[in-house]
């Protein structure tokens, strides 16, 4: 019986990757996500510099071939700090999304499975979905004070209504099935149902939401830290901005110290896009066929 | 459900969600470890009595209970409190006056945004598919992947710094004395072109994206069959006929999106130093000035909600498909 389940899951996984390759974008996307991810992985093994070691070169120093992208206002390798914020962006963007996702679900599950609870909570979900981003995120930010889990944190706190809107009109849907109606006939608990019967059925969903939320919190997670709230022992790719911004990056024309930090943003973001899209491409047949 | 009670259902939500800022905001500082005043004050060393005076003096000797009615009262009549950073000066006072110069950003940006974003969006959607369409989502998709702020400093580093058109900083010249009102709008103007481009940028991609994909569906409805029948020309069906009925929830849109400008502002005024509530937001943040930061959110979101009960309201009325 185990050994059947495992097959089916190969075999699913197999027809997945083919579909998937089919996809251009995801493809593209995947080599650039997956680039990063090992950029991230091994970065305290590749920085020339410490990325915190002040005077390691000439301050604002452009350039060379030493130091790719020059030196910041007190003499720190800007290339060296880009290697590491990939770190920091990157798994501010994961654990932020996936953190997003539980609470998106937890929250649509119980609003559409259990009727009793739903109005309440999606009143709560709307309250939460037209309040303004940034300001919202600004306030908890300087109460709670400047560290990457409390990042995440604020991130978390805002950013899970898109999700929960989606999941609650999946089980919306998925509840009136025959086969919930049988398993509930033969005397399966709700918790059970949700968990065997329901959630399954919408983990492509969650899955193409996850990484389009990841898209989210890089985002995120960049404009708190321009704004001043990054956390100061992990430096990312947003921070590099805000020194870039605050110190005098802009007296002294450091294109080398704009650019790179702010496009490699949009890189990054733009593949996770594309995975994400793919990703939905592949699951949901209908766009398939177009 | 007739139209009355949609809107009286929306206002009761727009009450409901008004109710849960202030709750928000009134409990974020008590939440904190300690109490308000020793949080605050960031763990310096007070004297027993000074402590004693500032429990008092903020009204945190009495019931949670008659701190948040005491709190709501203040807030409707326009106390926020003072600012840190600014002291003495009501935080109330500080956003009203810099709320001019915002405003002087998000009106053109907006304006620019939603009508370039529409013609845009048509014409792409008319001729969807094809070279340009393809062009215009590909490029609304990157400008929506990059940090919003990241184009206001490439901006400002090229038209400010490498080719200085525009001044590098402020809304007006420092100490420049007008001969007329003409000279000061130029000279606000000449300042603010830039930050208004980013603004526009930063709203266009949503706006044009979102109506190629309402027109693109408009046009595949049967009254768009029958105007061609009719043998009117590309021009009146793109924009007389389709157009018109696909722009309904693009028009709701930016009433909607205000939440996302305001957003984008904080940025565009902390990139150039532009003197508007964004820029006091950013302060207030630097200098963690707690009261300023909380009364500068209490007026956004609120601002934002009623946008939401307007655009809601609008909706009803252009669109009586709308189901309530």
């Amino acid at each position: 019986m185990k050994k059947g389940k495992f097959q089916l899951w190969m075999k699913n996984l197999k027809n997945f990757w083919s579909l998937y390759k089919s996809t251009k974008k995801g493809v593209v996307g995947l080599i650039i996500v997956s680039t990063f991810i090992i950029i991230a992985l091994l970065s305290p093994w590749i920085v020339p510099y410490d990325p915190y070691e002040r005077n390691v070169v000439q301050p604002f120093a452009p350039p060379c071939s030493t130091n790719l992208l020059g030196g910041d206002d007190v003499g720190r390798d800007i290339f060296s700090q880009i290697i590491y914020g990939t770190r920091t962006s990157l798994f501010v963007g994961f654990v932020a999304a996936i953190s997003t996702t539980l609470i998106g679900v937890f929250i649509g599950t119980v609003a559409g499975y259990f009727k009793s609870l739903d109005s309440i909570l999606m009143t709560f979900t709307d309250i939460v979905l037209v309040l303004p981003g940034i300001p919202i995120m600004l306030v908890l930010a300087i109460y709670l004070g400047p560290s990457i889990w409390n990042i995440i944190v604020v991130i978390t706190i805002t950013n899970w209504t898109g999700t929960a809107r989606i999941i609650r009109s999946q089980i919306l849907s998925l509840k009136e099935r025959a086969y919930v109606d049988s398993a509930r006939a033969i005397g399966a608990g709700n918790v059970h149902i949700i968990l065997k019967h329901i959630l399954p059925n919408t983990i492509p969903i969650i899955l193409a939401s996850t990484i389009l939320r990841v898209v989210n919190a890089i985002l995120s997670e960049a404009g708190l830290s321009f704004l001043g709230l990054g956390d100061p022992t992990a430096i990312s790719w947003g921070m590099v901005l805000h020194y870039a911004q605050s110190c005098g990056g802009f007296s002294r024309g450091a294109w080398w110290w704009i650019i790179p930090p702010g496009l490699l943003i949009g890189v990054v973001a733009v593949s996770f896009t594309l995975i994400g899209y793919s990703l939905e491409a592949v699951f949901s047949p209908q766009l398939r066929r177009s | 459900m007739g139209m009355k009670d949609y809107i009286i259902k929306r206002s009761i939500f727009s009450i409901i969600a008004i109710i849960a800022i202030f709750i928000f905001n009134f409990i974020l500082p008590r939440l904190m470890p300690g109490n308000p005043v020793l949080f605050v004050m960031g763990g310096i060393k007070l004297m027993p009595e000074t402590r004693e005076m500032l429990i008092k003096r903020f009204g945190l000797d009495k019931s949670v209970w008659e701190q948040f009615v005491a709190y709501t009262w203040r807030s409707l009549h326009g106390d926020l409190g003072i600012s840190f950073s600014h002291y003495p000066r009501p935080v109330t006072e500080l956003i009203i006056k810099r709320m001019p110069w915002t405003i002087a950003l998000l009106l053109p940006a907006v304006i620019l945004a939603s009508g370039f974003g529409i013609l845009v969006g048509v014409i792409a959607a008319w001729k969807r598919g094809g070279k340009f369409d393809l062009t215009v989502t590909n490029v609304g998709l990157f400008i929506w992947s990059l940090p919003f702020f990241w184009l206001a400093l490439v901006m400002l580093l090229v038209f400010a710094y490498y080719y200085p058109i525009f001044p590098l900083r402020g809304a007006v010249t420092r100490g420049m004395e007008y001969a007329n009102i003409f000279d000061f709008f130029r000279d606000w103007l000449w300042h603010s072109t830039l930050p208004i481009l980013s603004l526009t940028i930063w709203n266009y991609a949503g706006y044009a994206l979102m109506m190629r994909n309402t027109m693109v569906d408009a046009l595949h409805e049967d009254y768009i069959v029958t105007a061609t029948a009719k043998g009117l020309s590309d021009r009146a069906i793109m924009f007389k006929h389709a157009a018109r009925n696909a722009m309904l929830p693009v028009v709701t849109q930016i009433t909607l999106s205000l939440g996302f400008t305001l957003s984008g502002s904080i940025f565009t005024e902390t990139v150039f130093s532009y003197p508007g509530v964004g820029l006091l937001t950013y302060d207030a943040v630097m200098a963690r000035d707690y009261p300023l930061a909380q009364g500068v959110f209490l007026v956004t979101a609120i601002a934002v909600i009623i946008a939401n009960l307007i655009a809601d309201v609008i909706y009803a009325r252009l669109d009586p498909r709308v189901r309530y």
